[in-house]
């Protein structure tokens, strides 16, 4: 299997898009460490998806967290190869509307969480010239109503990326970003309502009209599952753009 | 290798050397059946001269009509040369653009024709990072390279609801011929040692099968929801200002 023997942390893993990262990595032959908030969630999940997944409660801003989890993995695992960035939260309201808490607690989450899982990650990573994915979005690209904060926070997640992807190259850690448009995940779902009552627009419709149809979880994982293969051994510092041509469109 | 292009069919302008070969050679190894399109054919590819819009239009009916399907178009011919712009004939900056540009613009329009009549396909084209800024010395590549990866998107848009996708790859600085042939030029250009060059901005050359690993992938299944985007390939290269 291509990912036979490398061992992966994911955070958010046990629910969205890190939940079907962490299925596809454990499908293709890796082991995987699944780190989320929700303790009770991890542990279902790790023990639904069978023997080589395993399970950490980790609250990415905290720093000791993260670097508890990755202690775990290297524990449960021998070592660390690949680290999946993609715990991450929104708030869908417009900038005024957003109140100071909830904004520093976004910026917590989607940005120093990424922050530290690449600054406790390196040091395992660069015994085993691994490489990071970092979960951002076209949020990151462009301006969208009501996402103000997880635009703000997913470009700065991009940033991390390329900066670290040149800061880390000469100790042989690839470091890049995925950046899928809207997902048919729990997150996309609760973003609907807010979304409707304030432009006024059918949810469903603009998505058809802009990106054909939501995407999958288990394609965003398969972008995932590229990035941290063999066949991506050049790439580094890059945004893999996921979202049917949403993007390719300047209207 | 896993199979991932089993039973699809598969064109790659280009192919007779460089990243094209690279390209084809790998395919055949997951399964497709490709046809090796270049302007000099080498073992059994075929002449095409992407310039002419009859040899691009004859190249994707031949292979329909040989092998009923088409799934996949590389369009991957490219030429190079190094000349600062004050001192390019209009001729030479017209050779560059008629294969960088005009051949994937025919490439994408008969083959997105032709899938989009079978109900899908993916459609990969060969950009560069120089399509997202300068290009010392080569800036009629550079300038044909983004309206590479700027038809790619508009394709991708007006195909999107046919289920074809339409994807650029964008290289960094990759061992082929075009490069290596030219280092001597480009040093007398950039003032600097090239392998100096290449070592700082992207730590080492690419290699050609490093190309076709994300080929593979944006030809193949596991890549359906990716239309439209412009995928770097570089070491790094694009990341960073210095």
């Amino acid at each position: 299997m291509e990912l036979e023997g490398k061992r992966a942390l994911v955070t958010g893993a046990a629910q969205g898009l890190g939940h079907a990262v962490a299925t596809l990595l454990l499908e293709r032959g890796a082991h995987v460490m699944i780190a989320d908030l929700n303790a009770e969630a991890a542990d279902a999940a790790a023990s639904r998806l069978g023997d080589r997944a395993r399970a950490v409660a980790c609250d990415v801003t905290r720093a000791a967290d993260v670097q508890a989890a990755v202690a775990a993995a290297v524990e449960a695992f021998g070592g660390l190869d690949i680290v999946v960035n993609n715990a991450g939260i929104e708030i869908g309201k417009p900038l005024p509307e957003i109140t100071d808490e909830e904004f520093a607690q976004l910026m917590g989450v989607n940005v120093t969480g990424v922050f530290y899982g690449i600054k406790y990650t390196v040091g395992e990573l660069a015994k085993t010239r691994g490489c990071i994915v970092n979960m951002a979005s076209v949020a990151g690209l462009d301006g969208v109503p009501l996402l103000g904060a997880y635009c703000a926070s997913k470009a700065a997640v991009l940033r991390l990326t390329e900066t670290a992807s040149r800061e880390l190259r000469d100790l042989g850690i690839r470091v890049n970003a995925v950046c899928p448009s809207f997902i048919d995940t729990e997150m996309v779902e609760r973003l609907v309502a807010p979304f409707e009552a304030a432009t006024g627009a059918n949810f469903g419709d603009l998505t058809a009209q802009a990106q054909g149809r939501l995407g999958t979880p288990a394609e965003v994982a398969e972008t995932v599952a590229f990035l941290v293969s063999a066949d991506a051994g050049f790439i580094t510092g890059a945004a893999y753009v996921l979202d049917n041509a949403l993007t390719a469109s300047v209207l | 290798m896993s199979e991932l292009l089993k039973g699809k069919v598969a064109v790659v302008t280009g192919a007779a050397k460089g990243l094209g070969a690279a390209i084809a050679e790998r395919f055949r190894a997951e399964g497709a059946t490709v046809i090796g399109a270049d302007l000099h054919p080498v073992g059994d590819g075929v002449a095409c001269d992407v310039r002419e819009e009859s040899q691009v239009e004859g190249l994707v009916a031949e292979t329909v009509s040989r092998h009923g399907r088409l799934d996949v178009m590389v369009a991957c011919a490219g030429v190079a040369t190094v000349k600062p712009i004050v001192q390019m004939p209009l001729e030479e900056w017209r050779a560059v653009l008629s294969v960088d540009l005009d051949g994937v613009f025919l490439c994408t329009k008969h083959a997105g024709a032709a899938m989009a009549a079978a109900g899908g396909g993916s459609i990969i084209n060969i950009a560069s990072i120089k399509a997202f800024g300068g290009s010392p010395a080569t800036g009629h590549y550079g300038a044909a390279k983004a309206g590479v990866v700027s038809l790619t998107k508009t394709a991708a848009m007006e195909l999107r609801s046919f289920g074809v996708r339409v994807n650029a790859i964008c290289p960094g600085w990759i061992g082929t011929d075009m490069v290596n042939d030219r280092k001597g030029e480009l040093e007398a250009v950039l003032g600097v040692s090239f392998d100096d060059y290449i070592a700082h901005v992207q730590g080492r050359l690419g290699e050609p099968h490093e190309v076709a690993g994300l080929a593979v992938f944006l030809a193949g299944e596991r890549s359906r929801f990716s239309s439209g985007g412009a995928y770097v390939v570089d070491g790094g290269a694009r990341a960073s200002l210095v």
